[in-house]
């Protein structure tokens, strides 16, 4: 239990890290803003407790919003990517349920599964977070475009992150 | 009273949710151009350090740029001290006094944060308070405008960059005066939208837009860009795309303008409002 909250904690260090030092430098256009940290609420335990998984969401956003100088509009998206997070689980549950205390990774319910998790969640997110950003709704097409653009590139991102953890994860079982 | 508990407990979530949603769409929502400055103050401390390697390499990157540019301002102010030293020999004495009719202050700053990629950007500077910088100052970059001072601390300062789209600045047709309204349509960092120009003005595509000097903020006839195309929209009005001068994604070494005579003339056009 300890060890899985240390893990957790490094992982939720470097996603943040990663957002800030990296996707947030990335100015390719106002298009592609991809938003990464999302992940760290995405791979969750699934028998955590709501209430502590809506905390940590306020405050993954509210760390962000932080450190790019946009109070409010992290932390309003990212508690409500949050909130969906169980109403998603069930909708798209494996045959055989979530494992206790397990975090919600490729490497135990599939790529396929944590696509489509992904996907949902982050489209959610983004929606809010690009919408919350211009405040308005003339422009909705063109907001719109820019949430499919940038969730494309944010679940790849999340995508080969969670690749990687996978590989970890393997070579570390056989070490 | 037992139906209550059992109410919350019920909805306990949704009402954590519902409580935390409205905490931060408050903040969201009541944030005032100052709120920028509080987190530069809060979050630069923090952050500084990164934040000023990662400006020197992109400073390091576009040192050609830069040094060309230096070398054409100098040329400039070279060409116009020449005016003045021809001036000289007219039998007038000369009067030392700076602060006879100077009316704008220039103050060399360096941008240390920027963005061109969000729908609200806002750029950060070097200097504060302390050095003189105050809010309401207008930010140019060479010779055209950048944005408008929104907050300072000590030692920094937040402007809003042309490219946001709560910015307007009022601005004219070099070639014939006719004034409008330019903003940000939020699409490209290199393109601005005038508005408000009739129909019936003669517009041709190149046209230099500069500022009007109706808002005390800049001086008049400071660069903004030059027309890129023209629209006849269904109004009486055209749309006019406006390329800026200003780059804003190479934007490093800017000058911040204080009108040393704003005050007073607030002060003289309130006595009419």
């Amino acid at each position: 239990m300890i060890n899985s909250i240390i893990r957790y904690s490094l992982i939720f260090i470097a996603l943040i890290l990663l957002q800030l030092l990296l996707f947030n430098n990335i100015q390719v256009s106002g298009y592609i803003n991809p938003y990464v940290y999302i992940m760290a609420i995405l791979i969750l335990p699934a028998t955590l407790p709501q209430w502590l998984i809506l905390i940590i969401s306020f405050l993954t956003g509210f760390i962000i919003d932080l450190f790019s100088g946009s109070l409010g509009m992290h932390s309003a998206a990212t508690l409500l990517a949050g909130f969906v997070r169980p109403y998603v689980l069930t909708l798209i549950s494996p045959r055989d349920g979530y494992e206790q205390d397990s975090d919600l990774s490729m490497g135990i319910y599939g790529v396929r599964w944590f696509f489509i998790y992904a996907s949902i969640i982050v489209v959610i997110h983004h929606l809010a977070l690009f919408y919350l950003e211009v405040f308005r709704l003339t422009d909705f097409f063109r907001t719109m475009l820019r949430v499919i653009l940038s969730s494309a590139v944010s679940i790849t991102f999340i995508m080969l992150i969670g690749y990687y953890r996978k590989g970890r994860r393997r070579a570390g079982s056989r070490a | 009273m037992r139906n209550l508990l059992n109410f919350l407990l019920k909805y306990n979530n949704l009402i954590l949710f519902l409580i935390l949603e409205s905490i931060a769409i408050s903040l969201l929502v009541t944030r005032n151009e100052y709120h920028n400055t509080r987190v530069v103050k809060s979050v630069m401390g923090i952050s500084r350090g990164m934040q000023e390697k990662i400006n020197n390499g992109r400073a390091y990157l576009h040192l050609r740029e830069l040094n060309y540019g230096l070398a054409s301002e100098n040329a400039r102010l070279r060409e116009s001290l020449r005016k003045f030293e021809a001036k000289k020999p007219q039998g007038f004495s000369q009067v030392n006094d700076t602060v006879f009719r100077q009316q704008y202050r220039y103050t060399p700053a360096e941008v240390v944060n920027n963005s061109v990629n969000k729908q609200k950007n806002y750029f950060t500077l070097d200097k504060g308070r302390l050095q003189g910088v105050g809010v309401d100052m207008g930010v140019t970059s060479g010779n055209s405008i950048a944005g408008v001072i929104v907050g300072c601390s000590d030692n920094y300062s937040v402007a809003i960059s042309v490219l946001n789209i709560d910015f307007r600045v009022s601005a004219r047709i070099r070639s014939n005066g006719y004034f409008g309204s330019l903003s940000w349509s939020g699409r490209n960092h290199r393109f601005a939208v005038l508005n408000e120009i009739p129909q019936n003005v003669s517009i041709s595509i190149g046209d230099t837009i500069e500022t009007t000097g109706f808002s005390a903020i800049f001086p008049e006839g400071l660069m903004i860009g030059t027309v890129s195309a023209l629209r006849k929209s269904g109004s009486d009005f055209y749309r006019i795309t406006v390329e800026l001068a200003t780059d804003f994604k190479k934007i490093h070494y800017v000058d911040i303008i204080g009108n040393l005579k704003k005050q007073e003339r607030s002060e003289i056009e309130k006595q009419f409002r």
